[in-house]
């Protein structure tokens, strides 16, 4: 029988051993197929990207993909490997050469490829459709899907020698292995006797200490201004706290946790149980073989749930603010009188009735106080996008309370409305563009405006986030009283005039967007709530769609890692269950022990990931994103999905785990 | 007198094999007895074994330990059966590699939900007797194949079965190891009246019994008694009568 015909009865006869590595496979092939058909798909490209933006980010998670690839095949490859390393001593017993042990698992690896190609290209070119229709359909592009190929013949060629070279490192890494070990070592690996193994207490404490520290580290940036965030630099603290994590994730688990157990021991009344005498001394076992893998998965978990929190939160969060950035469904500024009449009509075209249309005069009005809140004079022209092509000079926005009230009452906020305090004559109430970074209110601040010839000192009565104008339009918008605004008005301060329509039957319509941009010569001035929320699906669509293929993958790797180490495991100690059940242990008490220890595993990686991913969100909102909704909790909606998500995968693999763990020591 | 154990009219065929792997077997086994099984390869020793201690169903016939049928068991109630009246000893010694010996020793204690101190005493003072005392915060790995045979009976013993089986326990021990462990057996069985049943193909091991039934064909064909007999003496008449075996196969 020549090396071939071994490989492939050697498949054959554990087709069910190998059954869910060549399903992984098939699966990791499918993500990375679908991803290259569509990084190839100049159709879509050419809709969806903007200066290349996309194609860059292509080619940057393409490298990332190919490396992960590589590093989740060649880590199951060698977990099989080492579950085989008697019936390879055998070979070697009986006269096999080791180039020919390693030319019959290397054909092995090439069946268990190919297989995996053909499945993966029908599996991803199918993907690789759905996700075309998906996003035509969500950013309502017209794609003719007539010219987009089932099977892209590039995206085939790339895919099958990307395959050719997984099978070549996976080639040097069973040679080096082969190699290496000799043949008592492949005879005496599958089993090595346990040994005693003394605790120290430095890295243990080290490590809980490092994570403390880190987490302790991010909640600094709490302390706005004032926090080492601010003061020496939001990356060399970012690395730091990364760093302390890393390590101390390292130590946690690999010192940490087996000493807890340890110590746990001495606690004799909750050890003598008939299921914690045997989790408590498997787990500090387990642990001690498995820490590498299980520090990994805790990393790699941390990294795919942190990936989809933040990613998660970066296409919610806009989309949320949008109520702030564009309150109104449409906005523009008056330039000319013409204009509203012009708007009109437009709009009478697509709805006839229930939309409001509101002018509103708003007073610029500066002051000479020393102190003034950042709304004063922030907005300064810095960018390309439309509303940062626009000028504004220093000043507050006056408005009257009565417009006030009218617009949020039109714009869906009668409650806010309702709530608005009565002003008097020497008050005002501000609009914050966000909350202070030190938490402070401007409430009871004293600002003198100008109003006229003379300095009227006015009050903050209140502070709040629901501003009327789209920011682009005004940001330093202050309330004053209905009466004040009349003395404005009297004394000639400058004003700008801004028309707020509002009405469901003008909701989410691109085509009415673009006929009043052309009515207003492509003005900045002019803003949209819907039109806003579209244009962030469509610039966020596509990262959020490419990190998705990268995070799939992870989920795909740490499931399969955590089975496959899991299996292994009680595989391997299925004597031990039955030597329990000779003593007495019933099947259900087996189970028990069984998703004890499965738990144990599932529970460390998801665990230690979901605060890693709480404190890396944490830190990624409060340090790199605009603080435009305030503290409120519902912005971190998209963070718990994400953990729900990850849950519930999670829970998948895990009762599969268990299910497969009680069939192997249950069966008679 | 009731027997401890009684096997009445006890048949098992595998499907595979076709024929008995037991056939029609009865025998009764007082409290306090040690009984050597013996028999050449595939006699039906180890199927007696599997059958007497729940771990296999015989196909007819029945089996009474402490006056229970063992056919009206479930798999439940023959856990609890094993659970609070039998021990066992393996040729693998198979212990729980991943636990200390104190700890492997205390398993049986645990399931019986006996308070910590009480486990924690049981333990010394059977490994004091099995003169592993010494060895007790070691891991199975770290201990020779005597030493781990014999915190394989202390485990065994610890919870005072009503009756402890042994399956081949000096199979896999040099003689000075296997005398220890046998030493043991039977000082267990004469200070703590442990009934001991123990199959073996070794002359020397038997001799250690008091009463061996030798098995072929799945059926008892001789049984001997040790009455008075010295252990020397017990032990030429159990070889004698092994010779005479071969000589007949």
């Amino acid at each position: 029988m020549n090396t071939l015909s071994m490989a492939y009865k050697n498949l054959r006869k554990n087709l069910s051993f190998y059954a869910l590595y060549l399903f992984s496979v098939s699966l990791v092939i499918t993500v990375f197929f679908a991803f290259t058909s569509f990084s190839m798909n100049q159709v879509m490209l050419e809709v969806i990207s903007t200066n290349g933006r996309v194609e860059s980010m292509c080619s940057i998670i393409s490298v990332f993909l190919m490396i992960f690839v590589v590093f989740y095949m060649g880590y199951s490859n060698r977990f099989f490997l080492k579950r085989r390393t008697k019936e390879l001593g055998i070979y070697t017993l009986l006269g096999y050469r080791k180039t020919t042990i390693l030319s019959l698992l290397t054909f092995e690896n090439i069946f268990i490829c190919f297989g995996a190609f053909l499945v993966g290209l029908v599996l991803g070119a199918i993907a690789h459709k759905g996700i075309v229709i998906g996003i035509t359909a969500l950013l309502k592009l017209s794609v003719d899907s007539a010219k987009i190929q089932f099977f892209h013949i590039s995206a085939i060629r790339k895919t099958a020698g990307f395959i050719l070279l997984v099978v070549f490192v996976l080639c040097m890494s069973n040679g080096r292995f082969l190699f290496k070990t000799s043949l008592m070592e492949l005879i005496r690996f599958e089993k090595k006797a346990e040994k005693n193994m003394k605790f120290h207490r430095l890295p243990a404490f080290l490590g809980f200490i490092m994570i403390l520290s880190g987490y302790g580290l991010a909640l600094d940036i709490f302390r706005g201004g004032k926090s080492i965030w601010f003061l020496v630099g939001f990356y060399p603290i970012g690395m730091l706290t990364a760093m302390l994590i890393v390590i101390g994730t390292v130590f946690f688990i690999s010192s940490f946790l087996p000493y807890v157990m340890k110590k746990s021991k001495s606690h004799k009344a909750a050890f003598y149980t008939k299921t914690k005498i045997i989790t408590t001394p498997n787990f500090i076992y387990r642990i001690r073989s498995n820490a590498r893998t299980l520090i990994m998965l805790t990393l790699l978990s941390a990294a795919t749930l942190s990936i989809s929190a933040i990613m998660a939160l970066t296409v919610y969060y806009p989309i949320a603010a949008v109520s702030r950035i564009a309150p109104s469904e449409m906005e523009f500024r008056i330039e000319k009188e013409a204009q509203i009449e012009a708007a009109k009509k437009i709009i009478g075209r697509y709805a006839a009735e229930d939309v409001t249309f509101t002018r509103t005069d708003i007073y610029k009005v500066t002051s000479s106080a020393s102190s003034l809140p950042m709304e004063y004079s922030v907005g300064t022209a810095k960018g390309d996008s439309d509303n940062e092509k626009i000028l504004r000079e220093a000043g507050f926005e006056c408005i009257s309370r009565t417009s006030y009230m009218t617009l949020l009452r039109e714009q869906g906020k009668e409650e806010v409305s309702d709530s608005i305090p009565k002003l008097g004559s020497g008050e005002c109430i501000l609009v914050k563009y966000k909350p202070n970074s030190d938490n402070s209110l401007e409430v009871d601040s004293i600002y003198p405006l100008a109003i006229g010839d003379k300095e009227v000192p006015f009050t903050v009565k209140a502070v709040t986030l629901d501003n009327p104008f789209a920011f682009a339009n005004s940001i330093g918008t202050l309330i004053v009283s209905d009466d004040i605004y009349k003395q404005l008005e009297a004394t000639g301060t400058p004003v700008t005039s801004l028309m707020s329509i509002n009405g469901k039957a003008i909701e989410d319509n691109e085509e009415l967007y673009e006929e009043m941009r052309d009515m207003l010569a492509e003005s900045p001035y002019l803003q949209g709530q819907s039109h806003r929320i579209n244009e962030l699906f469509s610039l966020n669509s596509s990262t959020f769609l490419l990190i998705g293929f990268l995070v799939v993958l992870f989920f795909i790797a740490t499931g399969s890692i955590l089975y496959f180490n899991n299996m292994s495991a009680v595989s391997d100690t299925k004597s031990d269950y039955q030597i329990l059940i000779k003593m007495g242990y019933t099947n259900g008490c087996i189970k028990k022990i069984i998703r004890r220890q499965v738990l144990d595993f599932f529970a460390i990686p998801f665990a230690m990931g979901t605060l890693d991913c709480i404190f890396a969100t944490v830190v990624f909102k409060a340090g790199l994103m605009q603080n435009l909704l305030g503290s409120t909790l519902v912005q971190y909606v998209p963070v718990v999905l994400a953990i729900a998500l990850t849950a519930f995968i999670y829970l998948i693999y895990y009762f599969l785990t268990i299910r497969t763990c009680c069939k192997i020591v249950c069966k008679k | 007198m009731t027997a401890l154990l009684e096997a009445k009219e006890v048949t098992k065929i595998y499907k595979k094999a076709g024929h008995p792997s037991l056939n029609k077997v009865s025998f009764r086994i007082e409290a306090g007895e040690f009984i050597g099984i013996m028999g050449a390869s595939g006699s039906g020793k180890t199927t007696l074994l599997n059958v007497l201690s729940t771990i296999d169903t015989p196909t007819n016939g029945d089996i009474w330990i402490n006056g229970v049928n063992l056919k009206r068991l479930n798999d439940t109630s023959a856990a609890d059966f094993r659970k609070d009246h039998l021990g066992f000893i393996f040729q693998e010694y198979f212990l729980l590699d991943s636990l200390t010996i104190h700890e492997n020793i205390s398993v049986p204690l645990t399931l019986q939900k006996l308070p910590p101190q009480k486990i924690e005493s049981m333990v010394k003072n059977l490994a004091e007797r099995f003169g592993i005392a010494s060895q007790l915060n070691k891991y199975p790995g770290e201990l020779s194949g005597g030493q781990r045979q014999r915190a394989s009976a202390a485990r065994a013993i610890v919870k005072q079965p009503s009756i402890l089986f042994a399956d081949e326990p000096t199979g896999a021990l040099d003689s000075s190891s296997a005398t220890e462990l046998l030493n043991a057996l039977w000082e267990a069985n004469q200070d703590l009246h442990t009934t001991i049943l123990m199959v073996t193909h070794d002359a020397y091991a038997a001799s250690f019994t008091n009463r061996i039934l030798i098995f072929k064909d799945g059926t008892i064909i001789k049984e001997l008694q040790r009455h008075d007999r010295n252990r020397k003496s017990f032990y030429e008449s159990i070889a004698a009568e092994v010779a005479k075996l071969d000589t007949e196969r």
